[in-house]
Formats: C-alpha cells, sequence, structure tokens
C-alpha cells in the first residue's frame, strides 16, 4: 500500500514520516508537493509536521490554499484515511476538515518534549492496530497546541468519540499537571465525524525506533496499514 | 483607499500572549492596567470606487484569511483619504 506524505515550503518532518513507513514499516511511499494536485494513488494520505508556508499570519493559515489541499479535501470526503501530524493537524483545522482551533501554548512557551498520551478511540485508521486506553509515549514540539473550540463543540466531540487522543500520565490518568499545552479536556487528538480524518499534535513518526528513544508511536502508521489492508478506505483512491 | 484591520482574540478566549505582557506591565509597576488582549493590525491598500466596496473586499479578505471565526473577531476601518494624503 502507499503513502502521500504532502510537502509544504516549510515543511520538516516529511522525511521523518517518510522513514517511519518506507524504512521502518516497508510500505510504498511519495512525496507529494504543495502545488500538485494529485496524490500519486496514495492510499493513506500524511500532512506532516513543520511550519508551512512560514506560519505566518496563523499555524496552518496560508498552506490551506495550497493547490494540493482541493484534493485533500477530496480524498478526505470520498472517505480516504488522511492524518495529520503537529502542523498538519493545525492545517486540517484551519481547513475546516476538523472542528476548532490552536491557540498559544498556556504556558507561551515552545513545548519539546516528550508526553504520554493515551489512545480514546480505536475505531479509526490510525488507531486501529491500537489497544482501547493504551498509553504512548510519543514526542510534542509546538508553540501552538492549545486545543480550543467552542464548549457545544467540545460537547459534540466528546459525545461522538471523536477525542481520539488525550494527553495524560504515564498510568494514563487525565491531569492538569499531564497537559503541557493548555488544550480543553487535555484533547492531543481528534477524528472528523466520519472518523476517516485524525489529527494529532504529538508527533508519532518521531518515535518509530527504539535507538531513539520510543517505537510507540509506529502503532498509529500500523494501524493505517491494517486499515487499508481489511478493504476499509478503499473508494478513495 | 486604505482598510484598516483589527484582528482580536474573542472574549471568551483566553489569551496567553496578552496575559504574558500584562503580566510583564505589571512588573514593571503599571498596576493600573488592568488587563491586556493582544491582536493583529493589518493595512490593506485597495483599489475600490467607493468606501462600501473597500470595506466589502476588506470584510471578504478577513472571513478568508486574516481572522479565524473559530477564535477570532475583526473590526474594519476604511480611511478614504488617498494614500498620498496619508504618506505626508
Amino acid at each position: 500500500m502507499k503513502f502521500a506524505v504532502v510537502v509544504f515550503p516549510g515543511s520538516n518532518c516529511d522525511h521523518d514520516a517518510y522513514h517511519a513507513v518506507k524504512h521502518v514499516l516497508g510500505q510504498d511511499a511519495a512525496f507529494v508537493w504543495h502545488k500538485e494536485t494529485r496524490l500519486a494513488g496514495a492510499d493513506v494520505v500524511i500532512l506532516p509536521g513543520g511550519f508551512a508556508h512560514g506560519d505566518y499570519l496563523r499555524t496552518g493559515a496560508i498552506a490551506r490554499f495550497s493547490p494540493i489541499m482541493q484534493e485533500v479535501r477530496r480524498f478526505a470526503e470520498a472517505g480516504g484515511p488522511v492524518l495529520g501530524i503537529c502542523n498538519g493537524f493545525q492545517v486540517l483545522l484551519e481547513a475546516g476538515l476538523l472542528p476548532g482551533a490552536m491557540l498559544r501554548n498556556r504556558g507561551v512557551k515552545f513545548q519539546c518534549e516528550h508526553v504520554w498520551v493515551k489512545v480514546e478511540q480505536t475505531d479509526t485508521p490510525f488507531t486501529a492496530a491500537c489497544r482501547q486506553g493504551q498509553v504512548l509515549q510519543i514526542p510534542i514540539a509546538h508553540g501552538e497546541g492549545n486545543y480550543y473550540a467552542e464548549p457545544d463543540v467540545v460537547e459534540g466531540l466528546e459525545k461522538n468519540r471523536q477525542v481520539v487522543f488525550r494527553y495524560t500520565t504515564a498510568a494514563g490518568e487525565i491531569t492538569a499537571d499531564a497537559n503541557p499545552n493548555g488544550s480543553v479536556n487535555n484533547i492531543a487528538g481528534l477524528c472528523n465525524e466520519a472518523r476517516n480524518v485524525v489529527g494529532l499534535m504529538p508527533h508519532p513518526e518521531r518515535a518509530c525506533e527504539l535507538a531513539i528513544g520510543s517505537a510507540d508511536g509506529l502503532a498509529v502508521f500500523e494501524s493505517a496499514v491494517k486499515s487499508v489492508s481489511q478493504g476499509a478506505f478503499a473508494a478513495a483512491r | 483607499m486604505r482598510a484598516r484591520v483589527f484582528v482580536t482574540l474573542k472574549p471568551s478566549v483566553f489569551d496567553p500572549q496578552g496575559t504574558t505582557v500584562a503580566e510583564a506591565l505589571h512588573s514593571l509597576g503599571y498596576s493600573a492596567v488592568r488587563d491586556v488582549r493582544q491582536g493583529k493590525y493589518f493595512e490593506l491598500e485597495i483599489d475600490a470606487p467607493t468606501a462600501d466596496e473597500a470595506r466589502r473586499v476588506a470584510a471578504e479578505a478577513a472571513d478568508k484569511l486574516l481572522a479565524n471565526p473559530v477564535i477570532e473577531s475583526y473590526r474594519i476601518e476604511i480611511e478614504t483619504k488617498t494614500t498620498e494624503a496619508l504618506s505626508r
């Protein structure tokens, strides 16, 4: 199966994502420049981390108008699995493919550290290989990861089980101290109503080999392989 | 024509940067400053025949790009004097 990794000017985790799926998982992968209008026949699309278009104005605000985003939207609306990591998550929010917005971190600092993230839902293409409640050790690296949405929107997310990842302690407890950025309800990642579009602030692609500290993130990409190989999401291509 | 667009976080949205600036002002002794909200300011030079048309273009730009309606609101002022007059 094939992963497309979208490359915006300013993306800087594109090679990490490519490495994770191509070299660690042994899947086919292709970079897709943001000015392209086709996704190269991919089964799964990854919007990687970085600072697309310099993050000028707001994170992801300009990237959402890149030509490839029209095709990403079409792919997503057809049910294709799309994963937005960090800046890619911010692009999905600005594009309206996921609800809400990012504010500056509660402590104003750029947070760069390993955190614990609990898998809250396993019926998405990026958590299908995880256990419900599994706690993953994955790094974060962001200045604007303080997830915000209007209270009624957050209520809807919880009711529809759209909160996919939450910041927790190593034991999986949802505490204020475990929340690195002030995100409402400790939200680290979420999905759309159709559950095929997932965004998260932590970087699973930076935690795919024990040699660099953690391989917990691999489960996110293994989930995509499992979901697609089981025939789910085939229509989007 | 010049449009001034002021983008600010909605009142219900916490502003970590504004809070930090307020704390800095307090530490400088400005105890009278009760609160600070930080926003963005844009000047758009617009070719438009009327102030209404300039306002329409600025509002469309703000809706589409300059502001994120989930967290921000905006206010527009139109300066009808020519750019040359303004720069003097």
